[in-house]
């Protein structure tokens, strides 16, 4: 039995301490992904929202699945719903090369200084939230097809398209 | 470049092409440089969104997060009686691991000191499994006495209707006579995976429910 | 921050019928304390209000950032209304009815939050995170999709035509699944049955228990998925062959096709039954 296994088990039961052990191990790529996926200025409140969750909902974890992959997908579903909560324009996700033309354009001159993880934040919503959830949490498409209520053949397009514009900036 | 080729790089890249699809488009690669760097670079790009770099919040979050789910892990020794109490969960946290394996849940004893000073006496490292049960059990009546107490308060101040009240009562019997049933085949046969697991999720159940009860009994309309 | 209150002047029942804009964004909260709340979709971006409510009841409509809060008061509290809204879509809802509402919830495409201590909630549509909650009274949803929670003490569940992780719990109900779409379904009972009619879908997890009731699930000819079975006394019957592994006193598994789905069927005291879709109810004929 391995030491996080154990503070699963005694944060189920009630005991703070090991959830402050898992909490420790975890925020780290929990504040990640809420600062990816929404804004920087949301994600101190938002990833306390997740953690909080996380304990209310600890006795639905059955040990199954590692328990980061529990936590992040429990992470995506209050992220999504808070993006709903914190207004801003309703985005779309787009089938057509749209995407590519509209980063990679911006982006041509090197002088412009966009580093990769900026360029991930001019993606489009769509195609961000799919890039975030497939290679950097690694979630499958069929799990983001139903997370974010599209189809998973969207969601391969929509990553595909964010790979694509992404390349330019590999080296920054 | 996009063509019918570039647009199944992605999915050539994630394994996810069927073998008559991956065999045409690895044909392709071999005749086709600008195919076949693009397909480098979105490996590249798939191994940094991999490396990318997660680092703790700046501020710490976890006092915040403590407040919020009501515990304190400076000393839980003295931790504040809430309106539940949640002695079972400490009981059971003190005298046992919870151990997730591949074909089910298995309880077994801790040998380690436990986290937090727990409200009764530790077992020791030979007590058979059940004797969690009996101490779990006195830990939880005073839970559901304290259930008992909030309901009829919430019925006094006409919070919950005698039918609402009654319904919690009849669960709260139907969780106990079930906790009952696989303590008494707990007893029989204590070394059982199957029964240990299974009284495990039924009292925790128990646990969940209570919690939700005294939610809905101490409500404000 | 709008605000404003729906007078009623008149000494008899009274009728309100009122409407304004909504923008995207905004998510809408009821809040009733014994009612009916009905909401229906429509095309429009704006939500109509009809209530029917006492003579000195007030209707509160208020705006506060992006949520728009519905509720009534009288002179002595909380008051009892009973609500018809239509409302776009796309709004995401929230219901809650202490200490009782019916609610009834049709033609949504958002999210759903449904929480209420007495009185039967049904949901047609739904999407994103939709959450049903009751002590005493029904829960039925159909035609949603994603992340799916499901709550009723002592009332059954009925689930039909429904995609996503789904998790369903009740004390004293009957949890009811069909035309199930998903990869991973959790679904307790202490006291009432369990049936599930859906896919078995590679690499899915699938949990039903109950402790004195008894677990039906129908699995595809095709399915590939290892069979987890334990019970205490109850009994264990399929309508396929199946070769049983890891015996032991209580447990045993079998495996179907290549096995990657997870499925445990588990009942202390109640009978399980593995059959094809579609099959489930001929067995109880």
């Amino acid at each position: 039995m391995d030491a996080e296994a154990a503070d699963v088990a005694l944060a189920q039961s009630g005991d703070g301490s090991a959830f402050e052990r898992l909490y420790r191990t975890h925020v780290p790529r929990v504040h990640g992904l809420v600062r990816r996926m929404l804004d920087p200025g949301h994600a101190d409140d938002i990833t306390q929202d997740v953690f909080v969750r996380a304990w209310e909902k600890l006795h639905t974890f059955r040990g199954e699945a590692a328990f980061g992959t529990w936590l992040h997908r429990l992470a995506v579903n209050v992220i999504l719903a808070r993006r709903k909560t914190l207004g801003g324009e309703r985005r779309r996700f787009h089938e057509d090369g749209e995407i590519l033309e509209s980063v990679s354009g911006r982006a041509a001159a090197p002088e412009h200084g966009v580093d990769f993880e900026a360029a991930i934040n001019r993606l489009p919503d769509g195609a961000r939230q799919v890039f975030l959830l497939h290679d950097v949490q690694g979630f499958r498409h069929e799990e983001i097809a139903q997370m974010l209520g599209i189809v998973p053949g969207t969601s391969k397009s929509q990553l595909h398209h964010a790979r694509m514009a992404l390349r330019k900036y590999l080296d920054r | 470049m996009n063509d019918q080729w570039t647009d199944r790089l992605s999915e050539y890249l994630d394994d996810e092409l069927d073998q008559p699809q991956r065999a045409a488009l690895e044909a392709h690669l071999a005749g086709c440089e600008v195919c076949t760097q693009t397909l480098a670079e979105l490996r590249r790009v798939v191994g940094r969104a991999q490396g990318l770099d997660d680092r703790p919040p700046a501020t710490d979050l976890w006092p915040g997060i403590a407040t919020r789910i009501g515990v304190s892990t400076d000393d839980l020794a003295r931790r504040r009686v809430r309106r539940i109490s949640f002695t079972v969960p400490q009981l059971i946290a003190a005298s046992i691991v919870l151990v997730a394996a591949s074909a089910g849940v298995v309880w077994m004893l801790s040998r380690q000191e436990p986290v937090s000073a727990p409200v009764t006496s530790v077992p020791s490292s030979q007590a058979r499994p059940v004797k969690w049960v009996a101490r779990a059990d006195s830990s939880g009546d005073h839970a559901v006495e304290e259930l008992r107490l909030a309901l009829q308060e919430g019925q006094r101040a006409g919070r919950l209707s005698p039918i609402t009240v009654r319904k919690i009562e009849h669960s709260l019997a139907v969780i106990d006579s079930a906790i009952a049933e696989a303590r008494r085949a707990l007893e029989v046969d204590p070394n059982s995976d199957y029964l240990n697991s299974h009284l495990a999720d039924t009292m925790r159940l128990k646990m969940q429910f209570l919690r939700e009860a005294n939610r809905i009994a101490t409500a404000q309309t | 921050m709008l605000y404003f209150l729906v007078a009623v002047a008149a000494l008899t029942q009274q009728d309100t019928d009122t409407s304004f804009a909504v923008r995207q964004g905004q998510r809408l909260e009821v809040n009733d304390f014994g009612g009916q709340v009905v909401i229906k979709a429509w095309r429009q971006n704006s939500i109509r209000i009809r209530a029917s409510h006492g003579s000195r009841d007030y209707i509160r409509v208020s705006n506060v950032g992006s949520t728009i809060s519905i509720g009534a008061s009288s002179r002595h509290g909380p008051a009892m209304v009973d609500y018809e809204l239509l409302v776009p879509a796309w709004l995401p809802l929230t219901v809650s009815g202490s200490p009782s509402a019916e609610v009834n919830i049709e033609g949504t495409d958002a999210e759903v939050s449904v929480e209420t201590v007495e009185g039967s909630i049904r949901v047609v549509g739904g999407k994103g995170n939709v959450s049903l909650h009751t002590v005493e009274g029904s829960v039925e949803l159909e035609g949603a999709s994603g992340h799916i929670e499901l709550n009723s003490v002592d009332g059954s569940i009925d689930v039909r035509d429904v995609s996503g992780e789904i998790t369903a719990e009740s004390v004293d109900g009957s949890i009811t699944l069909l035309d199930i779409e998903s990869a991973d379904v959790d679904a307790s009972s202490v006291d009432g049955s369990i049936e599930y009619d859906g896919t078995i879908k590679d690499g899915g997890r699938y949990r039903f228990q109950s402790h004195d009731g008894s677990v039906s699930v129908s699995v595809p000819e095709r399915a590939n998925v290892t069979v987890y079975v334990a019970t205490f006394s109850g009994d264990f019957d399929s309508c396929f062959p199946v070769t049983l592994k890891d015996k032991t006193k209580h447990r045993f598994s079998f495996t179907l096709g290549t096995g990657t789905a997870r499925l445990e069927l588990e009942s202390f005291d109640g009978s399980i039954n593995l059959c094809r879709p579609g099959q489930i109810h001929q067995r109880e004929d």
